[in-house]
């Protein structure tokens, strides 16, 4: 490609060698938010025990799922193993018994990719794109793991495998993905654009064939490893990067501030970062002042939010949710007026002085 | 479990999750929002606006 084009997927620029977009540079080559696993707002660090057929955001962005709960805990830089080199952080999954997954359960992290950030893949026509899904991987099994992409409706799936042959080291992974040319893929909207899992231990009924697109719920390579078919077996995982292409790239790094916006338009709140909702703190707590009568006071949010979202109001003072804190005590909070920009808050209960609270906005996918 | 929620000075309407006391608000994109319909849809009834 001559100096000074554009190409679709990369840019090139007047030093040789070199195209923005195709080495370490940030212009949306890597459709995963916080694949550094660098942001965890809800849980600031701690340990997350998934629970029974909920889908549990631990890290910003990334869920896990269990059909039976109190099977593994996701926390970040579970174990303290030092990250790979480039990294500060990683998705930790510790199993918490020895496990037999039964034909129809599924135990896993995931990932959704919103569709205004795949609609250019073209999946779903003659035109689909390749595309290359890359991460390092630390685990005390050894094997072939597994995981699958998906469509919004879930009746497109495509397993893939790879192979950890060394415990207790980090592994780089890529696997090259023709684009679906079949199927339907929401296009340029904020629904479920694609969808990455990477299995933890998932069931025979939903396991098939790796390396091809299927109409079959196939959530994993058949015979991929069980990691919470292991009692204190462990499962890292940082540098994710889907990007387009049939190689896989260096990771896109984000400053910080740019990160964490991006992870704000599927969750935010008002607490400081490293205070996890529902904790004892008035800094950053919205507060009305008034002399009697109701006292309400919007909210606006930090970046505009992809969907309505579910707000929770908590009492700065005591942690309490469903609550603001007036007059020296817990009052019910009247959430309401939610748009994607901010909501407003408050009392009817008649305060004579002051209102405040802390919230949690969540819009994710 | 949820309730509905009604503000009776600006009419304003959404769901409670009773576990957490969440505000859901009507908006089909909302994941909360899809689990309460999958909720109603398998016969359950929300508790009435107080």
């Amino acid at each position: 490609m001559a100096y000074g084009t554009i190409n679709a997927d990369q840019i090139g620029t007047s030093v040789a060698g070199s195209n923005l977009g195709a080495g370490d540079a940030s212009l949306m080559k890597n459709r995963i938010i916080n694949g550094a696993m660098v942001i965890d707002q809800r849980n600031s660090g701690g340990s997350v025990t998934i629970p029974t057929a909920t889908s549990t955001y631990t890290l910003d962005r990334w869920f896990a799922y269990a059909t039976v709960g109190s099977k593994f805990s996701v926390q970040q830089n579970a174990g303290s193993v030092t990250p790979p080199i480039g990294f500060t952080n990683y998705l930790g999954v510790t199993s918490l018994s020895a496990y037999s997954v039964g034909a129809s359960e599924t135990f896993d992290i995931q990932y959704r990719i919103e569709g205004y950030n795949t609609a250019d893949l073209g999946w779903g026509t003659a035109n689909a794109k390749t595309v290359t899904l890359s991460f390092q991987v630390y685990s005390s099994l050894t094997g072939s793991f597994g995981g699958s992409l998906y469509n919004s409706a879930t009746n497109r799936w495509y397993p893939f495998s790879y192979t950890v042959s060394s415990a207790n080291t980090w592994t780089p992974i890529s696997i090259t993905i023709a684009g679906d040319t079949s199927g339907t893929w929401v296009g340029a909207t904020n629904g479920i654009g694609i969808g990455i899992i990477f299995s933890l231990g998932i069931g025979s009924s939903l396991s098939g064939p790796a390396g091809s697109w299927s109409g079959s719920s196939y959530l994993q390579p058949t015979g991929s490893v069980s990691v919470v078919g292991t009692n204190g077996a462990t499962f890292y995982i940082t540098g994710v990067q889907l990007e387009v292409g049939s190689i896989a790239t260096g990771f896109e790094y984000r400053q910080y501030g740019q990160e964490l916006a991006l992870c704000q338009r599927y969750y935010q709140q008002s607490y400081d970062i490293g205070v996890t909702a529902g904790s004892v703190s008035t800094a950053g707590a919205i507060q009305a002042q008034g002399a009697s009568g109701n006292l309400y006071c919007y909210a606006s949010f930090k970046v505009s939010m992809r969907s309505t979202p579910t707000i929770v109001s908590y009492s700065p003072d005591t942690g309490a949710s469903g609550n603001v804190y007036a007059d020296g005590t817990n009052k019910a909070s009247g959430v309401q007026l939610i748009g994607i920009n901010g909501f407003t808050n408050g009392t009817s209960a008649s305060p004579s002085g002051y209102m405040r609270y802390q919230f949690t906005a969540s819009a994710e996918l | 479990m949820y309730k509905l929620f009604l503000d009776k000075v600006t009419n304003y309407q959404c769901v409670i999750r009773l576990s957490d006391n969440a505000c859901i608000p009507f908006d089909t994109a909302n994941t909360d929002y899809q689990e309460y319909l999958k909720w109603v849809e398998a016969g359950n009834t929300p508790e009435a606006a107080s």
